[in-house]
């Protein structure tokens, strides 16, 4: 790993496009600043391990758990009756049921 | 949306899938996420199958044994803070393109257990048909929302055995 010694206000530029900016130091936390091209994706590194985390366990949808999400989808519809508040956000994305690209199941015969 | 018609019969591709079987589906069904999840960039294409309302299944077409449960994010209501990624470079959001945002679920044996990733949705444009996930920085959205809701009560008599389909997928 590369190490250098930066100074408030003073920044490292990694190639052309990023810059990382030592804006602040306070106590024990520094505040830094990154210029980056919008493709960039910055994320916090606990935050970042931590999707990557839930996206495996979300790729593991064990057998028989399915089930569960029927009974979960009858919990979720008299939620939405019952409390009134959770109600689907009228706007033009949603007047058909869930996003557009929902395609029919359609099993191909053998 | 294209006006162009092919003999009548819109292409199709067929997709395998280890849960489904093989399934043909529309070609202009397919999203693409360039980057694909986060984690798992090598599923790039992924189509949609539906299934108990709110839930869908995210098949990858890429590679059969991945697929995840999702939401639509709308289901939600207001308070879902999820503003849409305008202006992202992947998928190309403009202003006024419509958009779907599938909240991704992590689905547990005991469905009480079951919860939806908030804090990082996949938008898709449906413009283009083109998706990503996005990770909002907001420390009020949970990677592990519950789903299922105590005060509804009755619902929990409706999870018995009474539906024990036979199929086991992997």
């Amino acid at each position: 790993m590369l190490i250098l010694t930066r100074k408030p206000g003073e920044s490292v530029f990694i190639g052309d496009g990023i810059k990382i900016t030592i804006v602040e130091i306070k106590g024990n936390q520094i505040r830094v600043g990154i210029d980056a091209p919008k493709e960039m994706r910055i994320y916090r590194e606990e935050i970042y391990y931590q999707i990557i985390e839930e996206n495996k366990q979300a790729a593991e949808v064990l057998a028989g758990s399915e089930e569960g999400l029927e009974g979960l989808s009858v919990n979720w519809s008299s939620r939405k009756q019952g409390a009134g508040k959770v109600q689907t956000e009228a706007k033009k994305e949603t007047e058909s049921q869930g996003p557009e690209v929902v395609v029919k199941r359609k099993k191909k015969k053998d | 949306m294209s006006g162009k018609e092919e003999k009548g019969q819109a292409p199709t591709i067929v997709v395998q899938s280890t849960r489904f079987g093989e399934l043909e589906v529309p070609a202009d069904s397919v999203i693409t996420m360039p980057s694909g999840l986060i984690g798992f960039s090598r599923g790039q294409k992924f189509i949609m199958l539906e299934h108990k309302p709110p839930f869908s299944w995210l098949q990858c077409v890429d590679d059969p044994n991945l697929a995840f449960v999702v939401v639509d994010g709308f289901e939600f209501g207001e308070d879902y803070k999820a503003p849409p990624p305008i202006g992202d470079p992947e998928i190309e959001l403009k202003d006024d393109d419509e958009y779907a945002i599938l909240v991704v679920v992590t689905v547990r044996p005991n469905p009480k257990d079951t919860t939806a990733n908030l804090k990082a949705p996949v938008f898709v444009n449906l413009r283009n048909k083109r998706g990503v996930q996005i990770i909002f920085d907001n420390p009020n959205l949970s990677t592990r929302f519950p789903l299922w809701n105590e005060d509804t009560g009755q619902a929990t008599k409706e999870t018995d055995q009474s539906k024990n389909e036979p199929d086991q997928g992997k």
